[in-house]
């Protein structure tokens, strides 16, 4: 028994306590979601009364697009996630395995260049895609092609660096043997590399993806039409101003379902991430 | 995951020398694959370039079109070589990098050498324009005219109505013409006039730019159309006249001399007006980021709170991050999933509506916390506990990021090493510290380093908490938890609507120049580790 | 070979970097650019999007041109002001009266010509509040002021004075009727909108006024005599006192809280309605009174607009728009239907008030009041005038909570 204890109870324990944190404000908001009052001050713990009005109103009052955001959302997100990880690993990769002049700038610089305050730069974003819209109305204001450009350009950013640590560990005699294989810099990424770092991968994804769902200040300006928006800016939309009362019980609604594709990507990815204890073993 | 095993047998016989990197080794046989792979990247590259091109030949921006071309080609000649094989990996991702990253951040710090902002935005004709459209007022005693949009001989013609003497007259740019024989319609507008074509209301609305510019001229102003179905006339009371490059009131007399250093019309009593116009002031700006005294007066205490905050995020939430990956991190723990589920939660729900959730649970007196506590703390309103929330709130929203990157880390971390110090009598807790930490240190300090920063600039943490506040009572400028960038953007009036965001890019300039020193600091320790262990 | 790839990526991203300002500059030259021909921008707010988007429609099909409504979810001026600047922005934007002074200062709204008619129309407060330099700037479409709501189940007589409504909200709390005395948002920020009548009621004031009348933002008086004596009130009423003004009241609880019948008064405009009338309280609407003897409240009133935007691309329609369609009684109905604020328009509020007293009530509860001050300087008052009200509340020191706003607000005009 102490011998559990020590061994595994411990880690019960302190996951149990983690959990009841992680969770309470969560209760609280799954308590305001469910109460037909649905404000924040009379929402308890322990909800006082149990409805659906909530998730009812957020899915068919005419003047919100949910359904629409949500699509939005996953859509932006997934396609964001994918793009940007390749980008990202494609980048990691280059830093991890090869030497170039410049490699340790180009590395400070990708720090760096992610500590500049965002929102003063939205007037710049703003100045950049008035002229890509003129230009090119497919990638211009309001539409999702547009905002992943947008995004693609934090691609290279903290996840190029936790790619790049991961890649580090990865033995270089893999690719080295490949070489004298003879098999190209290109078969060498796509065929063994790739595979090799598939749980860096899918936690880099599901960093990536919660990113985009909740990124809020590029898309607000970006994304005017009420149906295109995401769900970050139309849920903001609901609380801002003298709206946000009458609003709070749909919004924890829509707070809560908006939760869900991002658990469902991470229950997705989840398999990756732990079948990387084997693929870290291949290090011999 | 299937070339797994071929991959684990290939990795026995390696090259024992790793400094080399591939590309050096050998000269490659041109496969199918190699030139499939050129062949596609090339053809999304050209097929781009294609795309890229009309548009600007349209609007005639030649210079972008030359910089799209030089680019097309730098891209073209990198993907057709076989060497520089770095910047084949690195291009894609630096393509956007610069243009949706660097190239606002450069535009941003270049409007620091500027008054641009509210009331100087624009340029001087944007200036001018909306002083001289501004003071339009509708000639005293004259007629409200119904308008009918019309054609004669092809060109755009106002066709005015009385609405008292129902005359019609004809307008153009030429003047006043009596107009006889019109039918009208019981709204006053004309349906149809001898030598005119009436325009109904879609094909007018389709000539709305030049119905706005159309302008009458009279004796006492000038008739402009006041949307589709009205006109007045007008008169201009302030006007700009070049050869004083000033501006003058018609009614008053008063003189308003451009000033080219502030970007205003100003009169003798140094009284601008309110329409100026963007100019470059030098440096200004950050002259006045030290003279500013609300600026110099805070600027340690905020720095300070702004140091102590970051740090405690990134501790607090790696700390928690990292306990919790490494009680996961056994083979002997069931419910893995449930758990790794649940402790992911605050991470997958909407940060923005979870800090407002968590100022209202802070409220003194309706707050879940003081309830469920039996407390009466007014713990967003006192400067300790209001720190205490926010680095709480901000450790909730933020472990879980830390519990993945750790997670991910520590399936990098080979057991065997982990194992050989067990083997040697080591402790747990001696193989974590000596083992399992340093190495996740390595693969993780970037990452608190980036962490860090964002901490350091957390706008949205501060500003939906607590705006700063608590404010001390003879203080109602700087806040208790008040961070550097908070403080920017009180400082330069985004707060209150009327945005200085030439002053706003210089604080930024030298926030950032804090922010990176710190990092780069930080970034020079690790490269010993990080040299030694890759 | 090492220098060379550098020297690729370098050239690569100067290269980049110049098309984007190369793209930034030249496309404003050129003429060709004017697609608006036909076709309506506006854009509103959430809540308005929605109620505008039928008519719109209906404005579109009488014109015979495309009519587009586009949400701006927040900082809606800010948002407006740049896209405008970029030319990017709308035809006709929707917002507060008191964005005029610094749309205009920015050049990013035309003036409004309106006929005397159309002016005879709206109330005199309405036109007073779009006017700014002499000019119209706007066409006001919905007026709106807090007013004193009051549950009439716990306070079946409406208060003649601030001091009678206090007291009854003190025996209900003493009787534990209520948790709360009254009901008015302030927040650990303060909220300058809706203390305002009360803070007006004690003698304070923003702004000493010009000769004109109209506001003069180089005499603050915030910090004045006056002020402090209204300041002090403020602590008096405040949590070291009355307890009748607590900073734990804010925007987001005070009308849940009014709803759930745990306060007896709520300080608040027409939008709380919404969630009140989905309760079953029975309540009734009066002006916030003064105190007994003192002067009078006046709330601030607030004026929704409809601004034509100097650099839209179809001006013509634009002003066709706001001039002569939205200033259209039945449209000012439609619109009341779908956002149920008080019409500014007065034909169309005469026959709101049939149906729909509350309509009425909030009108006349803003009748004595001021209209925000649309100079570009209002803005500094809000965050410091908000500290000093918080601060107060808490029990502060009342002059010298002012002396702190009111040099913020000046420093904050003088921008230094």
């Amino acid at each position: 028994m102490i011998r559990w204890l020590k061994r595994v109870g411990w880690r019960h324990l302190v996951l149990l306590l983690t959990v009841a944190f992680a969770l309470f404000p969560i209760i609280f908001v799954l308590s305001a979601a469910l109460n037909p009052l649905g404000t924040l001050s009379s929402s308890e713990l322990i909800p006082t009364g149990a409805s659906l009005d909530n998730f009812e109103n957020l899915l068919t009052r005419p003047d919100l697009h949910y359904q629409r955001w949500f699509v939005n959302s996953l859509v932006i997100s997934l396609a964001s996630s994918f793009a940007s990880i390749f980008l990202s690993f494609c980048a990691a990769y280059a830093f991890s395995r090869m030497r170039f002049a410049g490699r340790r700038i180009g590395l400070l610089a990708l720090l760096l260049i992610q500590m500049f305050p965002q929102f003063l730069a939205i007037v710049a974003i703003f100045i950049i895609f008035t002229n890509v819209t003129e230009l090119y109305p497919a990638f211009g204001f309001n539409t999702p092609w547009g905002l992943l450009l947008l995004y693609l350009g934090g691609a290279l950013g903290v996840n190029t660096y936790l790619m790049k640590g991961f890649l580090d560990t990865v033995p270089k005699e893999l690719d080295e043997s490949a070489t004298v294989d003879g098999a190209t810099h290109a078969q060498i990424f796509f065929r063994i590399i790739l595979p090799l770092v598939a749980p860096i991968l899918a936690v880099t994804a599901m960093l990536a993806f919660i990113g985009t769902m909740n990124e809020f200040l590029i898309a607000n300006v970006f994304l005017l039409e009420p149906e295109s928006k995401t769900l970050a800016v139309g849920m903001y939309g609901m609380l801002v101003g003298d709206v946000r009362n009458g609003n709070f019980g749909m919004f924890a609604a829509g707070t809560l379902l908006m939760a869900v594709p991002t658990v469902g990507v991470f229950l997705w990815l989840q398999k990756y991430i732990v079948n990387g204890l084997t693929a870290g073993a291949v290090k011999g | 995951m299937t070339t797994q095993p071929s991959v684990t047998g290939s990795g026995s016989s390696g090259s024992p020398d790793p400094g080399l990197s591939p590309r050096s080794s050998q000269p490659r046989v041109i496969t199918t694959g190699f030139l499939v792979g050129r062949v596609v990247v090339l053809g999304i590259v050209a097929a781009l370039a294609l795309y890229a091109v009309p548009p600007l030949i349209e609007s005639e921006s030649w210079l972008a079109l030359g910089v799209v071309g030089v680019a097309t080609l730098i891209v073209t000649y990198a993907y057709l070589s076989t060497r520089h094989v770095p910047a084949k990996y690195l291009i894609p991702g630096t393509i956007f990098l610069i243009a949706f990253q660097i190239l606002p951040v450069l535009l941003t710090v270049s409007t620091a050498f500027t008054n641009f902002g509210d009331g100087h935005r624009g340029s001087k004709e944007d200036a001018i324009t909306a002083i001289q459209t501004g003071s339009v007022t509708q000639v005293a005693g004259s007629p409200e005219y119904n308008l009918t949009i019309a054609l004669r001989d092809g060109k755009l013609v106002f066709l005015l109505v009385n609405p008292t003497t129902k005359s019609v007259q004809a307008g153009t740019a030429d003047g006043l013409s009596e107009v006889t024989g019109a039918e009208l319609g019981i709204t006053g507008k004309v349906l149809a006039a001898p030598g005119f074509e009436v325009l109904n209301g879609a094909t007018a609305a389709e000539r709305g730019k030049e119905i706005s510019d159309l302008v009458v001229p009279t004796e006492g102003g000038a008739i402009k159309a006041n949307g589709l179905s009205r006109a007045f006339e007008g008169k201009t009371s302030k006007r700009y006249r070049a050869d004083c490059d000033c501006v003058t009131d018609a009614e008053t007399g008063q003189k308003w001399v451009a000033d080219a250093d502030i970007g205003s019309f100003v009169d003798d009593n140094g009284q601008a007006l309110a329409q100026g116009w963007q100019v470059n002031i030098g440096l200004a700006n950050f002259t006045r980021v030290f003279t500013n005294n609300t600026i110099s007066a805070h600027f340690l205490a905020v720095f300070v709170w702004n140091v102590v905050f970051a740090l405690a995020s990134v501790l607090t939430t790696f700390v928690l991050g990292m306990i919790v990956a490494l009680a996961l991190h056994s083979p002997r723990v069931r419910g893995k999933k449930t758990y790794r589920t649940f402790l992911v939660l605050p991470y997958a729900m909407p940060a923005f509506a979870m800090l407002l959730v968590w100022r209202d649970m802070f409220n003194t007196d309706f707050g879940l916390i003081n309830r469920l506590l039996g407390t009466d703390i007014d713990w967003i309103g006192q400067p300790n506990t209001a720190r205490f929330a926010l680095i709480l709130m901000n450790l909730w929203l933020g472990f879980p990021y830390m519990f993945l990157v750790t997670t991910g880390a520590l399936q990098a971390i080979p057991k065997e090493l982990v194992e050989a110090s067990t083997v040697d009598g080591a402790s747990p807790w001696q193989g974590f510290r000596r083992v399992t930490l340093p190495l996740l240190l390595v693969a993780l300090t970037p990452l608190l380093i980036s962490s860090f920063a964002f901490n350091f600039n957390n706008f949205n943490a501060i500003r939906l908490v607590t705006n700063g506040g608590p404010y001390a009572i003879d203080n109602a400028s700087v806040g208790a938890t008040d961070l550097l960038i908070s403080y920017t953007y009180r400082v330069a009036g985004f707060d209150t609507g009327t945005a200085d965001f030439g002053f706003a890019a210089a604080i930024s300039v030298f926030i950032f120049a804090i922010v990176a020193t710190i990092s780069v600091v930080a970034f020079r320790r690790t490269r010993a580790q990080e040299e030694v262990y890759s | 070979m090492r220098i060379r790839t550098v020297g690729v990526i370098a050239v690569l991203g100067l290269a980049l970097a110049a098309s984007g300002c190369g793209t930034t500059d030249e496309p404003t030259a050129t003429p060709s650019k004017d697609k608006g021909n036909g076709k309506l921008v506006i854009w509103a707010d959430q809540k308005r999007t929605a109620a505008l988007k039928p008519f719109a429609d209906q404005f579109g099909k009488e014109n015979g041109v495309t009519v587009e409504v586009k949400e701006i979810s927040e900082n809606q001026q800010q948002t407006f002001l740049t896209a405008s600047q970029q030319g990017s922005g709308p035809d006709v934007m929707v917002g507060a009266h008191d964005w005029i002074g610094n749309l205009v200062q920015n050049g990013a709204i035309d003036p409004v010509q309106l006929t005397a008619a159309q002016k005879a129309s709206f109330p005199e407060i309405a036109l007073k509040a779009v006017s700014f330099n002499g000019q119209t700037y706007g066409a006001p479409y919905a007026i709106e002021n807090v007013a004193l709501i009051r549950n009439t189940e716990l306070v079946p007589t409406a208060p003649a004075t601030l001091d009678d409504a206090i007291k009854a909200g003190k025996e209900l709390k003493a009787a534990k009727k209520v948790s709360e005395i009254m009901c008015l948002p302030i927040g650990q920020q303060g909220d300058a909108y809706h203390i305002y009548p009360i803070y007006s009621a004690a003698g304070g004031s923003l702004f000493g006024t010009t000769a004109t009348g109209d506001p003069d933002p180089k005499n603050v008086t915030v910090g004045s005599a006056e002020s402090v004596a209204a300041w002090t009130k403020l602590k008096e009423l405040g949590e070291k006192g009355e307890t009748a003004l607590k900073t734990s009241i804010s925007n987001d609880n005070a009308i849940a809280t009014f709803a759930a019948k745990k306060c007896a008064f709520l300080v608040s405009g027409p939008w709380s309605l919404v969630d009140i009338k989905k309760t079953d309280i029975k309540y009734d609407i009066q002006a916030v009174p003064g105190f007994a003897g003192g002067k009078a409240a006046t709330p601030f009133v607030g004026v929704q607009s409809f601004f034509v935007a100097s650099k839209g691309k179809s001006k013509a329609l634009a002003q066709e728009f706001v001039a002569n369609y939205v200033t259209n009684k039945d449209v000012a109905l439609a619109l009341y239907n779908a956002d149920p604020r008080p019409p500014a328009l007065t034909a169309a509020l005469d026959q709101v008030k049939g149906t729909d007293p509350d309509a009425g009530k909030f009108l006349e509860a803003g009748k004595g009041g001021f209209p925000m001050p649309a100079i570009p300087e209002m803005s500094a008052i809000w965050g410091p005038f908000g500290n000093a009200e918080a601060a107060v509340t808490k029990g502060g020191d009342p002059a010298t909570a002012a002396a702190a706003a009111a040099k913020a607000i000046v420093d904050a005009i003088a921008k230094k």
